[in-house]
């Protein structure tokens, strides 16, 4: 048995090798960070250019705005999360690897969520300022979208997982993540416009914390098995 | 072993096959007796209730279609989950056969309960509400299902890459069904499962329960005639559907 | 480390994320999260002026006045403690009576009166024909006087 454990690496060693590769990767792209922030930001633009410089429905539709467009930010980015590991075969060499597959899948998620999720997090308040969104929805909206990015990223592994092989991958991943999504955008959004009213917003919040927790939990499994039939 | 043995049996797409054709005609009769009571009783028979006056009669269709939309996702789940693990084909058969039906089930109860609500509530549809709002979800989760079956070309690899999604969702559905509760409630509450019993009086009761069995017969029907077909297309390479299309002496 | 222990380390963190999300979701439903705004809380001037929000009540018996030849209307909604005038202009909801139970979105006008630009009907889930309601109206007001009579004192409601 210590044979066995010498020669393979701990889980926690098999988990930050994967997070390290993803990273290296991204920051040898730039672009796999910057367009989803472009677009995050070129979206929120949208709003007030089609909806018009009202103060007041600027500051109505804020919460709904800024979550939508990091919804699609996030999606946007999620359809490669898989595929160039796919083309270049290292996703094979991952789901042939001693080290159990449902923790490397956390590895590819949590990652993502590194390299496309926290960004948006950040980026944020910048847009809620432009919307005018008073001074407290701000720390709640931080708060908000780190739990909802979260979730966005494990759920949409799943999706990446189950269309890595698909011509039609973007549209088709869309349609799978975005029904499953939807309770992340209604308490992020609902929560951070209780918190422009000053109304109470811990159940929101406390809500969106148990639904990451939940993907978080479950589906890095989702995500494993999906992988092992896709590259079938 | 002897029920595995038996269970084997008629997961066997032939004699399911078989076996399916002999029981449609039973479901379809008794759904069809069942729907026309039914009807009749609702439409002429049931009297006009006291706040809503005939309006109320879309309950009739609203109701059934809209339990046969969740019993069809719940069908589906199982199906699915049950190839998934235990590697049976005819399970995804069905799954795969479950999903349009339910689909259209729901796409009705949403057409009814908007022409219900338009009268009622004032509005043809209300974003604030839970049930409308969760059921047009559940629908959108139906339409990645089958987008998701239609991708993919290998049938063994749509049949488990769409059981995952079809049981990731049904874990969801509550999670929906709850998000939107938590918005708002404008909806009523139920009206035939509580604890005190049925808040409906009986001649309005025993049609909706006869079109609430009578939709659920027609539906097994239904299903049982869409995976037999199913079957049929998935073995066609197989000996006893050649055998079946071109009988014995029956040369090209 | 070892495939058994793997597989238990496995059960074990799968085990306690749900009960954690079990935790969280509970600790949530203890919370408030009301949908719409009880008249008491209006009247108390807890809900902000420049605001839109919805209230839930009764429509008050006899408290409702139409302009003639006009959609504006005027009611009275109640939750049995407090009153809410409310106004509005548009088409009702065939629910909409007295004594029944509705929501209003709007916000508060001058003097403290609640303008509505959406009327909702909120139905019930009990299905009757008028004869049974009548009946079952009857016997509730027989008993509430016979329980008033009892205690002495009048029916609340």
């Amino acid at each position: 048995m210590t044979v066995y454990e010498e020669q393979f690496p701990g889980l926690w060693q098999g988990f930050a090798a994967v997070v390290k590769r993803d990273l290296t990767l991204a920051w040898k792209r730039p672009g796999d960070v910057l367009n989803p922030l472009f677009f995050f930001a070129m979206v929120s633009a949208l709003f007030p250019l089609a909806v018009g410089p009202s103060q007041e429905q600027l500051q109505l539709s804020g919460p709904g705005v800024v979550w939508v467009a990091a919804l699609l930010a996030a999606l946007l980015s999620l359809n490669s999360l898989f595929l160039s590991d796919f083309e270049d075969g290292s996703l094979d060499q991952l789901i042939l690897s001693p080290q159990p597959l449902p923790m490397l899948a956390l590895a590819k998620a949590l990652a993502h969520w590194l390299v496309a999720g926290l960004p948006l997090v950040l980026v944020s308040p910048m847009i809620a300022v432009s919307f005018q969104m008073p001074g407290q929805t701000v720390e709640v909206m931080l708060i908000t979208l780190t739990f909802g990015t979260i979730s966005l990223s494990m759920l949409g592994s799943i999706g990446a997982a189950l269309t890595v092989g698909l011509h039609r991958g973007t549209a088709l991943l869309s349609l799978l993540i975005l029904p499953l999504a939807m309770p992340v955008l209604i308490f992020g959004a609902r929560t951070v416009s209780l918190a422009a009213a000053n109304d109470p917003v811990a159940a929101g919040i406390y809500f969106l914390a148990a639904y990451c927790i939940l993907t978080l939990t479950l589906a890095p499994f989702a995500t494993a098995t999906a992988l092992r039939i896709s590259s079938e | 072993m002897a029920i595995w043995n038996f269970l084997h049996k008629m997961a066997s797409p032939p004699h399911f096959y078989g076996l399916a054709a002999k029981i449609i005609p039973w479901f379809a009769v008794t759904g069809i007796a069942l729907f026309v009571y039914g009807a009749i009783g609702g439409l002429f028979y049931a009297p006009p209730d006291y706040q809503q006056g005939d309006a109320f009669r879309i309950i009739y269709v609203h109701v059934p279609a809209a339990y046969l939309s969740m019993l069809a996702y719940v069908v589906m789940a199982i199906a699915a989950g049950i190839g998934l693990i235990w590697r049976i084909k005819l399970s995804h058969a069905v799954a795969a056969s479950a999903a349009p039906l339910g689909a259209w089930f729901t796409f009705l109860a949403l057409v009814t309960g908007s022409i219900w609500g338009r009268p009622m509530w004032g509005t043809w549809w209300e974003w604030g509400d839970p049930r409308l709002t969760s059921e047009l979800i559940m629908l959108f989760l139906y339409f990645g299902y089958m987008a998701l079956r239609a991708a993919i070309d290998d049938t063994a690899k749509a049949d488990k890459a769409s059981a995952i999604l079809a049981m990731v969702g049904a874990v969801n559905i509550p999670i929906i069904h709850f998000s939107v509760e938590w918005w708002s409630s404008l909806h009523q509450g139920a009206t035939l499962v509580r604890a005190d019993g049925p808040a409906i009086e009986t001649t309005m009761l025993y049609p909706l329960l006869a079109m609430i069995f009578g939709f659920s017969f027609l539906f097994g029907a239904l299903l049982l005639q869409r995976v037999r077909a199913e079957v049929l297309f998935r073995e066609r390479r197989s000996r006893w559907v050649h055998d079946l299309v071109m009988p014995a002496g029956d040369t090209q | 480390m070892k495939p058994r222990q793997q597989r238990m380390l496995a059960v074990g963190l799968t085990a306690l994320g749900v009960l954690v999300t079990v935790g969280l979701t509970l600790r949530a439903f203890q919370e408030n999260m009301m949908f719409f705004v009880e008249i008491s809380d209006v009247v108390q001037g807890k809900v902000p002026d420049e605001r839109n929000f919805r209230v839930g009540g009764l429509v008050v018996n006899g408290s409702v006045t139409r302009k003639p030849g006009q959609l504006e209307v005027e009611f009275t909604l109640t939750d049995h403690e407090s009153e809410l005038v409310v106004a509005y202009n548009g088409i009702l909801p065939d629910l909409f009576r007295e004594g029944q139970g509705i929501i209003a979105h709007g916000r508060m006008g001058d003097g403290d009166k609640f303008i509505a630009d959406e009327v909702l009907a909120k139905h019930d889930e009990n299905y009757m024909p008028p004869e049974v309601a009548e009946s079952l109206a009857k016997h509730k007001a027989a008993k509430e006087a016979a329980i008033a009579a009892e205690s002495g004192t009048a029916p609340s409601d």
